[in-house]
């Protein structure tokens, strides 16, 4: 299935929508984190599964509800996608394809495609692909994509416990994947520009996030495994 | 010199302390980076003691502890205000969840065919109670 996680993205994700039950033959749920806009009916209308937070929690905890759901729905793949359409739909089917030959997890890279950013942005995506690879053992390049596949081992652990904050959803989840011994890879995707909404983050507010992020990873080996739900005492 | 030392060593439990919470995951890294943000701070303040002197000499501040009292009075406030902050949002949030869960399970007892529909905790898309 196709996880699409929303944010006030009413004027793009019916498009995405349609182009993912379109190309790629799958359910599609769509996760409205909190939208003060018409997500949910405009997504519900092309055709997609809507789930909708209360209030908005971020991407990781609108993954966490689709995986959930996906588990409990008995779904063995899962593609994350986002709503604002810079994700090519006919990319996901190779993110797929690669789940179906057996990763858990697979990320989709967005530097083939001449991905431009600020320059902080990059020196710190670089020094996060170095610290990740090394950890992982393989080569991540762009640990921040939230363009990603997800196999049914995957699912079913991330369903229990995904990371919620900024950034950790997608870098501390890769550490917790090869924590748990994950087939984790990277395929290359091409992107498109952004159609609606606005980007994320002023640079303060990066700033704050990578010191959060730092301290994440520091500390990661020796920290407590992250429980969402289960058996932690 | 004793009381540099006091601060000092204090600066370094505090750190010590909040990196130990986060580990357990009982402190979001969020404010966990605020806490060390202050651990350090008191420690430089230790080892930076002549600096404060003269700082607080050239603000016509008599006393240097004076000094440090009056911006750590107005940082703990800051931060209260913060946490207060957070605290309303909390509110709203859990206020919202609680109506959000009454809709979910739907009409309770007395009305006709509630019993079939109105399983408390019940929608039924979920399976784990949530």
């Amino acid at each position: 299935m196709a996880i699409i996680p929303a944010l006030n993205e009413e004027e793009t994700v019916a498009d995405v929508v349609r182009s993912v039950r379109g190309h790629l033959d799958a359910d599609v749920l769509v996760i409205d984190d909190g939208s003060r806009d018409r997500t949910t009916e405009r997504a519900a209308a092309a055709g997609a599964t809507v789930l909708r937070h209360p209030f908005n929690l971020g991407v990781g905890a609108a993954l966490r509800t689709g995986f959930r759901y996906a588990q409990s729905h008995g779904y063995d793949a899962a593609v994350q996608i986002d709503a604002d359409g810079q994700h090519e739909v006919t990319e996901a089917k190779r993110l797929a394809d690669a789940v179906a030959a057996g990763a858990d997890l697979v990320v989709g890279s967005r530097f083939e495609a001449g991905f431009e950013t600020s320059r902080l942005r990059r020196i710190s995506m670089r020094l996060l692909s170095r610290r990740i690879s090394r950890y992982l053992g393989v080569t991540i390049t762009d640990t921040t994509s939230g363009f990603r596949g997800f196999g049914p081992v995957a699912i079913e652990r991330f369903a229990g416990a995904y990371p919620r904050a900024y950034l950790s959803d997608t870098v501390e989840a890769l550490m917790i994947a090869g924590d748990w011994g994950l087939q984790v890879e990277e395929i290359p995707v091409r992107m498109l520009p952004r159609q609606g909404g606005q980007p994320s983050a002023g640079t303060a507010k990066s700033v704050y996030h990578l010191l959060r992020l730092s301290l994440v990873i520091a500390l990661h080996r020796v920290r407590r495994p992250l429980y969402v739900r289960g058996t932690d005492p | 010199m004793n009381l540099q030392i006091f601060v000092i060593g204090l600066g370094i439990a505090m750190l010590i302390f909040v990196i130990e919470v986060v580990r357990r995951r009982r402190l979001s890294e969020g404010y966990a980076l605020l806490w060390i943000a202050v651990g350090i701070g008191g420690v430089l303040l230790g080892v930076a003691r002549p600096l404060i002197d003269r700082f607080s000499d050239s603000l016509g501040v008599s006393y240097g502890a004076n000094l440090v009292f009056a911006f750590v009075f107005v940082f703990l406030i800051v931060v209260s205000i913060n946490l207060s902050m957070h605290v309303s949002k909390l509110e709203d949030q859990v206020s919202s969840l609680a109506e959000e869960l009454a809709l979910v399970r739907g009409p309770q007892g007395g009305s006709a065919g509630a019993d079939d529909d109105a399983r408390p905790g019940g929608h039924p898309d979920t399976d784990d109670g949530v």
